[in-house]
């Protein structure tokens, strides 16, 4: 069975006020493959992530899952902190115990149970992760900009600027937007044209 | 605005509009309809001759928002970019029924090509910034109170915009539609259409309350003993110096009047609000010659089938959804598309320059790359289960399964057959295609079969 | 433990499309709207993904309810 870290995020009081983190740190060492488990006051904080790669090299974890906010929000902070730590950054699993959890009930117990449940999951699956390879797709270093209102020209000039090519696509036969139509602007009055 | 045509690193297409985009972040196809201008702009050289000889003289001019006339080769204004006419297909006589053709006679460079057509270009990116802006809420069809329309000085603050512009209908001097007279009092009603559920939209426009204490500034300014009436549900300033612009107005004269107009009715040749002041806890009538109204931001025409084009969503009111609201302002669900400006939300232009500017950022950071990684958690065909039924190409939402030969060792020698095979910079990682695959040879890395199915077993445990 | 004392409490098993229902359930956290503790949410990438033995399985180990959104 491989060696599989949990982490389990406070989050300040977001988490810690709702789910009892240091109880679902122990209950899931009692779960497959478990070899370590803590719960920390910011994960994704510089110390937070210095816990995981100390820990992935000093117990030899192999997976790695961290209960804390929505992946959506730190998924790619903590695959960075995996891969730093020397595993494969997809060896890694994410439990959002912030959104879809403390953020949205009241009762301790219940919250608790769920957070640990989450993790369980998590567990589960981590130990079937395999190791992933990003591969490469070329870039065409030229720009397209829809629309040649004051956002698009301010753009297209400054992705311009960097040197790159910029294809600027505009409707009307002018560009310019509702900007060129206004007068003077707020708040310096200056002219818009 | 010259600053763009004249940059070597930008071309530009106007009178122009993308008609189909193909690809994925960093290999976008584009194609564009560049509509007939029937002008030969390489020719052209701006001089007008052609608009102050066309006999069509009284079309009303959408730049000026109906208050100014055009005619049927025109430019939208005098400082256009690119500096060059085009003909209004539906409204030249030439095109209409044969017989005119003045323009093309008078033209010094020989430009007017009245066969011109449609042109379709191809273009290839690598990523898209979209900045098709706003259009204002059309307050005619639900705003009875106000007259639908009928009283023609009801404008809306782009028309109030036009008229104190030095290059607008009027030569920036503020007279009313009806009768071209100086109006003496001037009411600004705000949050039309916005702030407004049952007949506009929920949302603030933010632009309104700042560009509302300009307009009162210009009339107190323009009009010598004029007057500026203001109806508001609040004042909204929070932008840097900007409450401080607001107190100029109150200091210049403007007299901001808490409540809603519920009606607006003429008395004689001026128009009477009626509203409560909700300050004073009583009702109030004012007397005015012209009604300015600050109507709602709303997305641009057309931007639904757009977003709908390029491939990313619009949120519940049709403006296009950023990635995040705190985190990704600029960024779409879509690989390599960006958002500037009011397509995103209603924006005034300090912010609409700032997220423009975001926005090329990204697009920098995108080409500062010699090539993109891909996000591995794709479609991954083990095709020695695959029996090439061509199931799975189809159902693929993006185009990434294609059919290839493969050879295999048969009882009888070597045999080619066809296998499925995953275009990993097209494959989104959606794994359709994997509950579409019969023989069980599709899976998707990252969420597979084994490791949902493990995540159902906790669960249940 | 009847369904109607209270006590009992279903367990149901929701799949939710990274994009969209699992965007959605941030959401509701972001705005705390309560809702009750017995849902557990599998992030799938797109409804797409679904497989018909998933809800098989989360039925067959005993699950009350499942929920695909997507
Ligand atoms: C009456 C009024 C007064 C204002 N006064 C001020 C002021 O004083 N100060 C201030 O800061 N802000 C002011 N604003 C706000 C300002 O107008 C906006 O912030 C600004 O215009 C937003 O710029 P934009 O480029 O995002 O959109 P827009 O100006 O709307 O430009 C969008 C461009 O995209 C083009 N387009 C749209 N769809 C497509 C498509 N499908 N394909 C190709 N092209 C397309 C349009 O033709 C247009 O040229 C005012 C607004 C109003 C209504």
């Amino acid at each position: 069975m491989k060696r599989v870290g949990v982490f389990v995020c406070d989050c300040g009081t977001n988490i810690a006020s709702v789910v009892d983190t240091e109880r679902v740190a122990r209950e899931a060492l009692e779960m497959p493959g478990v070899v370590y488990a803590t719960n920390y006051k910011y994960m994704c904080s510089d110390p937070g992530q210095d816990l995981i790669k100390k820990a992935i090299q000093e117990q030899n974890l192999e997976r790695v899952v961290v209960a804390s906010c929505s992946p959506r929000m730190h998924e790619n902070t903590f695959r960075k902190a995996v891969g730093d730590g020397g595993l494969n950054p997809y060896l890694f699993e994410m439990v959002n115990i912030r959104e879809q959890n403390s953020w949205v009930h009241n009762d301790k117990e219940e919250a608790t149970r769920k957070a640990s449940d989450l993790v369980r999951m998590a567990v589960f699956k981590v130990l079937k992760n395999e190791p992933l390879q990003p591969g490469t797709i070329p870039v065409t270093k030229r720009a397209l900009v829809i629309g040649g209102g004051i956002a698009g020209m301010q753009s297209a000039l400054d992705i311009a600027d960097t040197g790159y090519e910029v294809i600027l696509v505009e409707r009307e036969a002018t560009i310019g937007g509702k900007m060129v139509q206004l007068d003077k602007t707020f708040p310096t009055l200056d002219c818009s044209a | 605005m010259v600053a763009v045509a004249q940059h070597p690193n930008i071309k530009m297409y106007t009178y122009s509009e993308v008609e189909a985009v193909n690809g994925y972040i960093g290999n976008f196809t584009v194609t564009i309809r560049q509509k007939a201008k029937y002008v030969d702009w390489d020719k052209c050289n701006g001089c007008g001759t052609c608009e102050t000889k066309c006999p069509t003289k009284k079309l009303k001019s959408e730049f000026d928002l109906g208050l100014g006339n055009r005619t049927a080769i025109y430019k939208a204004f005098p400082q256009a970019v690119p500096n060059k006419p085009v003909i209004d297909a539906e409204n030249c006589r030439k095109l209409k029924n044969g017989k005119c053709g003045v323009c093309e006679k008078i033209c010094p460079t020989q430009a007017i090509n009245f066969d011109d057509k449609d042109e379709l270009i191809t273009e290839n990116v690598g990523a898209i910034v979209m900045a098709t802006g706003f259009d204002l809420f059309d307050w005619t069809q639900t705003y009875g109170e106000y007259g639908y329309g009928k009283f023609p000085d009801v404008i809306t603050g782009l028309q109030f915009e036009r008229l104190v512009n030095a290059s607008g209908p009027t030569g920036g001097k503020i007279k009313r539609p009806s009768d071209g007279k100086t109006p003496q009092s001037v009411a600004f009603i705000k949050c039309v259409g916005s702030r407004d559920d049952t007949k506009g939209k929920t949302y603030c426009s933010r632009a309104c309350c700042m560009y509302t204490a300009k307009h009162s500034l210009q009339v107190l300014e323009k009009i010598p003993g004029g007057e500026a009436y203001v109806f508001y549900m609040d004042v909204r300033t929070a932008g840097k110096n900007y409450e401080e612009f607001y107190q100029r107005s109150l200091n210049a004269g403007a007299k901001y009047i808490r409540g809603r107009v519920s009606k607006i009715y003429p008395r004689g040749d001026r128009l009477v609000l009626k509203s409560e002041d909700t300050l004073l806890g009583m009702p109030i009538e004012v007397e005015a010659d012209l009604v300015v109204l600050a109507t709602a931001m709303e997305p641009a025409r057309g931007a639904e089938e757009i977003a709908k084009l390029v491939g990313f969503s619009t949120d519940k009111d049709g403006f296009f959804q950023e990635a995040h609201p705190k985190l990704q302002p600029v960024e779409t669900f879509t690989g390599g598309v960006y958002l500037a400006g009011a397509c995103q939300g209603p924006k005034d232009i300090p912010d609409t320059v700032a997220q423009a500017s975001g926005a090329a950022v990204k697009v920098a950071m995108l080409f500062s790359k010699p090539e993109l990684s891909t996000q591995p958690m794709v479609s991954e065909v083990d095709v020695s289960k695959c029996s090439g039924c061509e199931f799975c190409v189809p159902i693929c939402p993006y185009q990434a399964i294609s059919m290839k030969q493969v050879e295999e060792r048969g009882p009888k020698g070597p045999i080619t057959r066809q296998a499925a095979a995953v275009n990993e910079g097209l494959c989104q990682g959606c794994g359709a295609c994997i509950s579409a695959c019969r023989s069980g040879a599709l899976n998707l890395k990252g969420f597979t079969d084994e490791q949902i199915l493990a995540e159902v077993d906790a669960l249940c445990l | 433990m009847s369904v109607n004392d209270g006590a009992w409490k279903p367990k149901v098993v929701t799949f939710a499309c990274n994009w969209c229902s699992y965007a959605g359930a941030d959401l509701a956290g972001l705005n705390r709207m309560q809702y009750p503790a017995d849902i557990r949410i599998i992030r799938v990438p797109c409804s797409g993904r679904m497989d018909p033995q998933f809800i098989l399985r989360a039925f067959q180990q005993g699950a009350d309810g499942v929920l695909v959104s997507g």
